[in-house]
């Protein structure tokens, strides 16, 4: 009973507060839209809907959180400051899972639930798809990390890729391999559209150098024994592996090179740049070479970032979180410009793109809707950690 | 690397996988030999043995008496045990209720506890690859020119061991017999007094049992598991029992080593690589079966029904 009774005196004393407050002010000033009970701000005329697509499941999941949290990090910073034309920005996501089928569900499903513009695309293969379905529908979509080249082909001028193109990644691979004094290279891939893009182009360009590719080899999605492959690696005399591929794959190809004794360098690409890969591979991940793009951890501008991102998520930003922030600032920025939600408003604000600094840079586009400047760093595995190489 | 060494190394890694697929085929060859069911759900079981024997890893800390090679060995024992088990309670919850129905039922219901385990299994671990660390290092020897860690030696010697216990066990035991006259016919092992369904629990436990012994060997050697690595070994290990003469289990051994030699070796030869090695392993197997159709070791067999 004395419990009650307690409760009974809280709540009178807390009504009568609120009556105090309200009388004292004058009705004329009452926000339009009263806020949700519990929360402050500033008050909205309405929301705008921004659409998320990263997969949430499978494989590539992992990549993904990292991705939506990013994301929707800049949503609280905009809606903080006032949101976007007075509406309160809100999103939704669909998880494209890295599979191609799954990717146009997920993109069907944003454009049916009316996204003003969309925000996403780790996996090239399952970016692909969608571009026409935003296309059609005139969704501009900022796409913060799949990068192959032929998103660019294919591209129907809705799709912004704000993540260097995969020839700027394989002109930093070769370079390295330069740096490093080799002249025999050995690729591998994974057989999707991302991985053997990457490990065409640095073919090209290493042999355009003058250069050997002496080994240029594939494994199979879920395969686990690459034992055959890493002797003939050996055996073809390579003195540097490059992986393109993730790291799941990535680690076991690594953890089975060392154990079959190959000794030569090794390099992964940027879908390997997961930590996971280092904490999978062990000891035989140290010393291993990445080509990443513009991971946080290694940027003078995104401290901040880092620490908000950390304080909000209790955990610290992925690797590609850094690009998807950019993103969603950037586009913040063209509808806020655009001063619409209408799509061609905000496609033309985006094409004019010059300039717009960022974590990883400054942002201007090409003709093909890709960046002018390359933005890839190169890293090595020192203690289960990745650090910067140069 | 000289033309021997290339080919003895590559005989050796192509040992080592077909070992793996044989381990695996022995689990889909019993059961097909003694019920006809294609267990669909027995490459998601060795998925299953692989996250369990790291989770006993884990919970002894990696060691048993301080020693990291007695831990793996107490937890293969427990895994064994603890999946066997499983694959009997699979056996009969979902299978023996439907003995007596047409086999395309049966078949179905395996397919239904496959995505059961291999789902379950990605919402515990989040779908997330997990590390598998034995903290057995690379060491090892030289065997002629062909470098061999311990971990790959005693892989090899264990799987080699455990076939060679079941053949044995099929061959020379009392339960053996029972279940090679279950293969034969149902109704006559009944009229001679053998406890049918407790012979074909028997069989999925040591099925299950072989296949848990496989999937913490993969965790040991490849250093990492996933919710979906059964599905490409499980394939091949299907096709490797089909090749040797499906029910037949020297035949499940056999056509386990020659799949794995088979992609070694056309992963090594000029042309064809890792890109064309599948293609160039099932185009021999296809081969096989149009000159050989009961497989390798299999006899033709006249319908009993």
């Amino acid at each position: 009973m004395i419990k009650k009774s307690w409760v009974l005196v809280i709540v009178i004393l807390l009504l009568s507060v609120a009556l105090v407050a309200c009388g004292s002010k004058p009705p004329a000033t009452q926000p339009p839209v009263t806020p949700a009970p519990g929360t402050e701000g500033p008050a909205f005329d309405g929301e705008l809907l921004i659409g998320i697509m990263v997969p949430t499941t499978g494989s590539e999941a992992t990549y993904g959180k990292d991705m939506e949290n990013a994301i929707n990090l800049a949503v609280e910073e905009i809606n903080a400051k006032g949101g976007l034309l007075g509406k309160k920005v809100v999103t939704t996501t669909g998880d494209d899972g890295c599979d191609p089928q799954m990717a146009s569900a997920a993109a069907s499903k944003l454009v049916s639930s009316d996204v003003v513009a969309v925000v996403g695309g780790y996996c090239s293969g399952a970016t692909l798809p969608t571009l026409k379905i935003y296309a059609d529908a005139k969704i501009p979509m900022v796409v913060p990390a799949a990068n192959s080249t032929k998103i660019a082909e294919e591209n129907q001028g809705w799709a912004f890729q704000v993540n260097s193109p995969g020839y700027h990644q394989a002109e930093k691979a070769t370079q390295w391999f330069a740096t490093l004094g080799h002249t025999k290279v050995a690729l591998v891939h994974q057989g999707d559209g991302f991985s053997e893009d990457l490990a065409n182009l640095t073919k090209a360009n290493w042999e355009d150098k003058g250069n050997q590719v002496v080994a240029y080899e594939v494994v199979n999605k879920g395969e686990q024994d690459y034992s055959a492959l890493v002797t003939k690696i050996k055996s073809s005399g390579a003195e540097v592996v490059y992986w393109t591929a993730y790291h799941a794959d990535g680690a076991l190809l690594i953890m089975q090179l060392r154990q079959g004794g190959y000794t030569g360098d090794i390099v992964v690409g940027d879908g390997s740049s997961s930590d996971q890969l280092l904490e999978i591979a062990g000891q035989a991940g140290e010393g291993v070479y990445c080509t990443s793009p513009p991971i946080v951890d290694f940027l003078p501008a995104a401290s901040s970032f880092i620490q908000n991102y950390t304080a909000k998520w209790k955990q610290s930003p992925g690797p590609y979180s850094g690009l998807s922030y950019d993103s969603a600032n950037l586009l913040f920025s063209a509808i806020e410009k655009a001063n619409s939600v209408d799509g061609d408003a905000i496609r033309a604000i985006l094409v004019d793109t010059k300039d717009f600094p960022t974590l990883s840079g400054n942002i201007t586009f090409t003709p093909e809707l890709t960046l002018v400047n390359s933005n890839f760093i190169m890293l090595k595995g020192e203690n289960g950690k990745w650090v910067l190489a140069e | 690397m000289s033309f021997q060494e290339i080919f003895l190394q590559q005989l050796f890694n192509g040992l080592l996988l077909g070992s793996f697929y044989g381990l695996v085929a022995l689990g889909y060859s019993m059961v097909y030999g003694i019920i006809k069911l294609l267990n669909f759900a027995h490459a998601d079981i060795y998925m299953v043995g692989g996250f369990i024997s790291l989770a006993i890893l884990k919970f002894f800390g990696g060691t048993f008496l301080g020693n990291a090679w007695l831990g793996i060995v107490t937890a293969m024992i427990l895994t064994m045990i603890i999946v066997g088990l499983l694959g009997v309670a699979i056996q009969r919850v979902a299978y023996r209720p439907m003995f007596n129905a047409p086999r395309l039922s049966i078949l179905i219901t395996a397919l239904g506890v496959s995505m059961i385990l291999y789902n379950a299994v990605m919402v515990i671990t989040g779908g997330e690859y997990r590390a598998y660390k034995t903290g057995l290092g690379y060491g090892g020897f030289n065997m002629g020119s062909v470098y061999v860690t311990h971990t790959q030696a005693i892989l090899i010697v264990a799987s080699m061991a455990l076939m060679l216990v079941l053949h044995l066990f099929i061959t020379r035991t009392m339960y053996g017999k029972a279940m090679r006259g279950i293969a034969l016919d149902h109704d006559t092992c009944r009229l001679m007094g053998i406890n049918v369904n407790k012979i074909i629990a028997l069989t999925f436990f040591t099925g299950s049992a072989l296949a848990a012994a496989a999937g913490m060997m993969a965790g040991v050697y490849y250093g990492s598991l996933h919710f979906f690595m059964g599905f490409v070994i499980g394939i091949k290990a299907f096709t490797a029992a089909v090749i040797g003469g499906i029910g037949i289990i020297p035949g499940a051994m056999l056509g386990g080593i020659l799949l794995g030699l088979l992609e070694s070796f056309g992963t090594q030869i000029p042309f064809i690589g890792s890109q064309w090695k599948d293609v160039f392993s099932f185009s021999i197997l296809i081969l096989i079966l149009i000159f050989k159709p009961t497989g390798l070791l299999g006899k033709k067999e006249s319908e009993r029904m």
